[in-house]
């Protein structure tokens, strides 16, 4: 009897296995049209706009808020959305937004200029996520409501950049909030999971960790770019490991993917049905120099290190998805220019530099921090071994978890002589990477060079607070070159952005200053023919 | 009995408390500032200095324990500083796919686990004990990750019949909730083909998450088989004309039995380690992956939590384990 009951559990395992296998199914379709997944290994655990901001994490507060512009196309530029117009002032410190007057909440309430003030507000009391853009340079009694329609930020001084920053304000509905309100919180308990917003979806199923589902706004007050054609919402779904991702995709469980490796892609490449997305991004990888202390202090040996490294490796690397750094800034950046000389492999003046250092011979041994677990930073780390044996420098490829890399950074005294980090800027304006080499970052991951010179940080003050454009075009162009010169970092290469979809998924717009997997997903649509 | 139960909750009490206080400990001298993580790569140092006295981060170490330690005896696990919710909400809300898929994983060991080792003691040294013995080895050795992305590139890929990941279809929903366990409640709520649906998810997990227990279920079960076999009351009852069928079932396996009953319970507690490596390669919604993100992330409470939770149920399976023991084996009731 007890056999058979095993015998029949195990056939009935064995059973389940043929016969429960359901058809790939293509997109998923619901009563109310097509449903787009998108998979990406990012979870969402608080989604509040001015609490909490990374590309998984903003990819759905684009979708469910609106701000007063919106960051469109490549190069990106500032288009207007809540805000129809706006002007400011000839000394630079007043902003007055006009804002278009059909738009509303998925409420039904209007988006007033009380609801950009309260979010504004909001945003810079809480004194989180995207807090410090701003908070140096406008107080919440800095922003008043002129009329229903009208609202108008007084900054504390003069701030090029402001306008810049804006798209990554969202605006929520205050009524909302405040019915939401535990204990003055600012509703920010109840924002972690909910949501009260203006923008083209609204808030579906929510399972932490599993998926996020949106739907579409069907009377959008914007109205829909694909029309009729708009899905009925976009499920995020989280898919960790890249070989799972790549099989989701293609057996047709999901629509696109952001995190293949590098290899996946270009071996999915070739799959029919499958398109690959293949853009110049905004996120650089350097090797920072802990440029105060330890034998990286010495600029000849940055420069020599600088000369050793073989830049083509680095494309190679990425399958060619990715193009060599010709400044500080990216090229998607207003006011990059390339900056001439910037160095590239040449043995000969590398020994030269390093003959000039406190190093003659070499004979040294080097830390290179990566980040543990990413390949491809590790691979950069083989090619500095290899190129740095021939100056007699030894290197020390060290993987290291992300958390201890940022504490580890944030000290002269620990952090490491090299390390390799990338950094994606928030905005296209140059003063959202310039500022990163100003002595006021350091203790940020991306400042681990703790690079000090007191006249390019002299001009990047100049520079964030003119409102003469062609004054800091020649300010930045400035800075790029002197930082280039002191080498504080290895200046690498600018990594593509890549995605992977099934040829059906229609709409897709690329912009460089969004982040890395970040989809726009309003122009979304499927080709069911 | 009543001393015994008594005996058992003094120890679970003491375990948890000891493996909360060395947990706190390890996981607050990693280095890494869980504050400035949550807070952001631009945030301000106030910002960050914000988000840690909201946390009670800036406290020194030994208040930070003496308050975690306290709260715990009062039940509260603290909250996570990633998703600012409390630790034990976010528990109950993936613990139960985990404890399904280790029930199911755990069904999977035993039921085909102690066939397999009886039968491969029966024909010892045949083609089919050869073959077990190559099945349970690989069992032992494979790493979970890696035969996990086999069997999903072979089955979910290749030939299409399991799907990749995850627990549910996106677009099914989960059944009206009586046991959190969708298996349980799809059956009980009368969802046969949402049953079928999850049961299809749930294969591919179980499977590589059971086949190292298995395997040890296996070999120790077929060792023990083997001894009995060869013993006084097994040669007995042979002479005495009992079916070979008779003699291996009833009387070979009940005494085989022992030691593969120690093998499950340690083996469960295994599992529920394992579930981290698991949940991760098939995006399973339980506490393994909860453990992972969080620990990525400095987040210390919800590692404490899931550890803690672990430990409990490694005991409640050892207990279990214990009663079954004195179940079996008479001698050991009044030990």
């Amino acid at each position: 009897m007890k056999k058979n009951l095993v015998l029949a559990a195990m056939a009935a395992a064995l059973l389940s296995g043929t016969l429960m296998t359901s058809p790939a199914s293509a997109f998923e379709r619901t009563d109310n049209g097509e449903i787009i997944v998108f998979a990406g290994r990012q979870a969402i655990p608080v989604l509040d706009p001015h609490v909490r901001y990374d590309w998984s994490t903003r990819m759905i507060q684009q979708a469910v808020y609106d701000a007063l512009v919106k960051y469109e196309g490549d190069p990106a530029e500032i288009k207007p959305w809540l805000a129809e117009s706006w002007e400011t002032s000839e000394d630079g410190k007043t902003w007055t937004f006009k804002l278009v007057e059909n738009a509303k909440f998925h409420n039904g309430d209007p988006v007033n200029a009380e609801a950009v003030r309260y979010s504004f507000e909001r945003g810079l009391k809480l004194n989180k996520g995207v807090a410090w853009m701003l908070k140096d340079f406008l107080a919440p009694e800095g922003i008043t409501v002129v009329d229903d329609y009208t609202v108008q930020f007084e900054l504390k001084a003069p701030y090029a950049p402001f306008l810049s920053f804006m798209p990554w304000w969202f605006i929520v509905n205050p009524e909302q909030v405040k019915a939401n309100e535990v204990d003055g919180d600012y509703g920010e308990k109840w924002l972690t999971e909910n949501a009260a917003g203006s923008g083209p979806f609204k808030l579906g199923r929510w399972e932490p960790n599993v998926l996020y589902e949106i739907e579409a706004v069907a009377d959008y007050w914007k109205g829909w770019p694909q029309g009729e054609n708009r899905p009925a919402g976009v499920i995020y779904r989280i898919i960790r490991e890249p070989s799972a991702q790549r099989a989701s995709l293609q057996r047709g469980e999901v629509d696109i993917v952001e995190g293949l490796t590098s290899d996946d892609y270009v071996q999915i490449a070739n799959t029919p049905g499958i398109e690959i997305q293949n853009h110049k991004g905004m996120t650089t990888f350097g090797i920072k120099f802990n440029t105060q202390q330890g034998p990286t202090a010495d600029i000849n040996l940055r420069k020599a290190i600088a000369y050793a490294l073989d830049y083509d490796a680095l494309i190679q690397i990425y399958n060619g998805a990715a193009s060599l750094q010709t400044s500080p800034l990216p090229d998607a950046m207003r006011g990059h220019i390339d900056v001439p000389d910037i160095p590239r492999q040449d043995m000969a003046k590398a020994k030269e530099y390093l003959a000039k250092s406190q190093y003659p011979d070499g004979g040294i041994t080097l830390p290179y921090v990566h980040v543990a677990g990413l390949e491809e930073a590790r691979r950069i780390g083989l090619v500095l071994l290899e190129n740095l044996k021939e100056l007699n420098i030894n290197v020390e490829i060290t993987p290291e978890q992300w958390p201890n890399m940022v504490a580890n950074g944030s000290r002269v005294e620990t952090s490491p002589a090299m390390t390799s980090v990338y950094v994606t800027p928030i905005s296209t304006d140059p003063d959202a990477v310039a500022y990163q080499y100003h002595k006021n970052s350091w203790g940020q991951y991306y400042a681990m060079a703790f690079y000090d010179n007191p006249e390019v940080a002299g001009m990047i003050d100049k520079a964030r607070a003119s409102t003469d454009w062609d004054e800091r075009a020649d300010l930045y162009a400035k800075i790029q070159t002197q930082i280039v010169a002191d080498q504080p970092e290895v200046f690498g290469m600018l990594q593509n952005r890549r995605w992977a979809h099934r040829d059906y998924l229609e709409g897709f717009k690329f912009s460089p200053v969004r982040f890395t997997g970040e989809v726009d997903l309003y122009p979304l649509w499927i080709d069911a023919e | 009995m009543l001393s015994f139960t008594l005996r058992k909750l003094a120890t679970l009490v003491g375990t948890m408390l000891g493996i909360a206080a060395l947990t706190f400990l390890i996981t607050n001298v990693a280095p890494g500032d869980p504050a400035r993580l949550v807070a952001g790569p631009n945030a301000t140092e106030d910002m960050v200095e914000t988000i840690r006295v909201a946390n009670g981060l800036d406290k020194p170490l030994p208040e930070q324990f003496i308050i975690y330690m306290s709260g715990l005896l009062r039940g509260d696990l603290g909250t996570s500083i990633v998703t600012t919710r409390p630790v034990i909400d976010e528990l109950l809300r993936y613990a139960p796919a985990t404890i399904e898929l280790v029930l199911v994983a755990m069904a999977l060991g035993i039921f085909v686990g102690v066939p397999l080792g009886m039968l491969s003691a029966v024909y010892r040294n045949s083609w089919f004990d050869h073959l077990t013995r190559i099945f349970s080895i690989s069992g032992v050795a494979l790493p979970a990750f890696w035969f996990g992305i086999l069997l999903q590139l072979f089955f979910a890929v290749q030939m299409g019949w399991l799907p990749v990941s995850g627990r549910l279809p996106l677009v099914a929903r989960p059944p009206e909730p009586i046991t959190h366990l969708l298996l349980v409640d799809a059956l009980l709520r009368g969802q046969f083909s949402l049953f079928w649906t999850a049961l299809s998810h749930i294969i591919l997990p179980a499977v590589v998450l059971s086949f190292p227990c298995l395997a040890s279920i296996l070999r120790v079960n077929r060792a023990e088989m083997v001894e009995v076999l060869q013993s006084d009351h097994v040669v007995a009852a042979r002479a005495h004309g009992l079916s070979s069928r008779r003699i291996v079932a009833l009387y070979a396996l009940k005494n085989a039995m022992l030691p593969t009953l120690a093998m499950i319970g340690l083996r469960f507690g295994w599992m529920l380690g394992s579930t981290v490596l698991v949940e991760t390669v098939f995006d399973w919604p339980g506490i393994g992956l909860y453990a992972v993100s969080s620990a990525l992330s400095s987040d210390f409470k919800p590692v404490i939590g899931v550890t803690l939770l672990i430990g409990f149920f490694f005991i409640i399976a050892n207990t279990i384990v214990d009663l079954a023991y004195a179940w079996i084996d008479p001698r050991l009731r009044n030990a």
